[in-house]
């Protein structure tokens, strides 16, 4: 029987971030401009599936895909416990800077999505110069807490479950069920308090307020795309953003907060004329 | 408005397997009305519309009549597809002890989003 096999292949390494080894997973294919992909809170790389299978973007890029610390296929550090994870600007800044010099990646673009579409900002910020271009997926400068994070991570509560069934909401009605129970698929497979520590990043330790302002697209082009369905970041709450920066954001209809999980075949209507620009 | 949550003919059989431990009576209010919900091993047995005088519930979801409407089309717009949506647009409100729905979160919202019509109709 012949089998239909993907152009994406995967390997593990040890990098060491903040001087701690850490056993990290990553997908790539295509070659060219290094693009390496941020997946959201409490998911992991296979949310790109469809970009690492995209014939058009592979001719261009060699996308990099990497699971977090703790999610997906990367393992926790040693004497993890289950309970103390909490992620946190400076670790989240570092795990992707120790990625990229570890691959020994020059001026990659980074695109982030939700919680790696803020990180993009603090990256803009802090290593401006580092970045070929960086794009923001669901990006917002903040966000106030709208319900009580206390859920995501409680004994008495199964964690793939809720986990889920938030995750399920924040996508769009029209994008196809299969997709999005993909998606959904990724959230019932984080481990315990993963979603909820990542969100501490996102919710409460990389809220950027007046930083936003030291971000200078002259010196590294940012690029901002959200769907219209996220109700986590708004396509208000991003347009502020790039009203802010002085840029123009895109309002991706018929997607929800994973763009590029839920819908890919919308979403790369969107991002192939921004890939088209960077190159 | 949701007395056709209550199960007819095993139509959501699929759903109730995902809440098939669950118990629990909840209300639902538009503000001008209410109605008690109770299920039994994830089935909805009974739905009664108020007014009542003393209801007996372990939670309730509270949002004006029209955001229900909002919610309720066959293809809700932004900010009303979801009830954490309508949660974080703040014309929701969850009151009560709410661990049978946060344990259940997806079925919630499936049974909830199983009331919309299956095609457009005009919605104008």
């Amino acid at each position: 029987m012949k089998i239909e096999k993907e152009p994406i292949s995967g390997q593990y390494g040890k990098f060491k971030i903040d001087g701690i080894d850490f056993r990290i997973y990553w997908e790539e294919a295509g070659q060219g401009i290094p693009l390496v992909c941020l997946h959201t809170a409490g998911s992991d790389g296979r949310q790109y599936r469809a970009l690492l299978n995209d014939k058009k973007i592979l001719k261009k890029f060699r996308v990099i895909v990497f699971d977090m610390p703790w999610h997906g296929k990367s393992s926790p550090p040693e004497n993890a416990k289950v309970g103390n994870y909490k992620l946190s600007t400076d670790f989240y800044i570092s795990q992707i800077m120790s990625f990229i010099n570890g691959l020994e990646l020059v001026k990659p673009v980074v695109m982030g999505c939700s919680i790696g579409g803020r990180i993009i900002l603090h990256l803009a910020i802090n290593f401006p110069d580092k970045f070929r271009a960086l794009i923001g997926l669901q990006s917002a400068g903040h966000l106030d807490p709208y319900y009580d994070i206390s859920w995501l991570h409680r004994q008495d509560v199964h964690g793939g479950e809720v986990c889920g069934g938030i995750a399920y909401g924040l996508m769009a009605p029209t994008s196809p069920e299969s997709d999005k129970f993909e998606t959904m698929w990724h959230y019932m497979q984080g481990g315990p308090g993963i979603f909820k520590g990542d969100l501490f990043f996102y919710k409460f330790d990389g809220n950027i307020g007046n930083e936003i302002k030291k971000i200078d697209n002259s010196k590294c082009p940012i690029y901002l795309l959200t769907g219209e369905y996220d109700y986590s970041a708004t396509p208000e709450e991003t347009k502020s953003l790039a009203d802010t920066i002085g840029i123009e954001m895109i309002k991706m209809k018929n997607v929800g907060h994973f763009p590029m999980s839920e819908n890919p075949k919308e979403f790369l209507k969107y991002l192939h004329p921004v890939l088209n620009k960077i190159s | 408005m949701f007395k056709s949550l209550i199960e007819k003919n095993e139509k959501r059989s699929q759903l109730s397997i995902m809440a098939q431990y669950l118990n629990t009576s909840f209300m639902i209010s538009t503000i001008e009305n209410e109605y008690l919900v109770n299920i039994e091993k994830g089935v909805v047995k009974n739905v009664e519309e108020g007014p009542f005088v003393m209801p007996s519930y372990v939670f309730k979801l509270t949002a004006p009549k029209n955001e229900w409407i909002k919610f309720l089309q066959h293809i809700p717009e932004p900010g009303s597809h979801d009830i954490i949506a309508m949660l974080r647009r703040k014309v929701l409100k969850f009151e009560g002890d709410l661990h049978p729905l946060m344990s259940h979160l997806l079925y919630f919202k499936l049974l909830l989003a199983s009331l919309r019509p299956a095609e457009s109709k005009n919605e104008n």
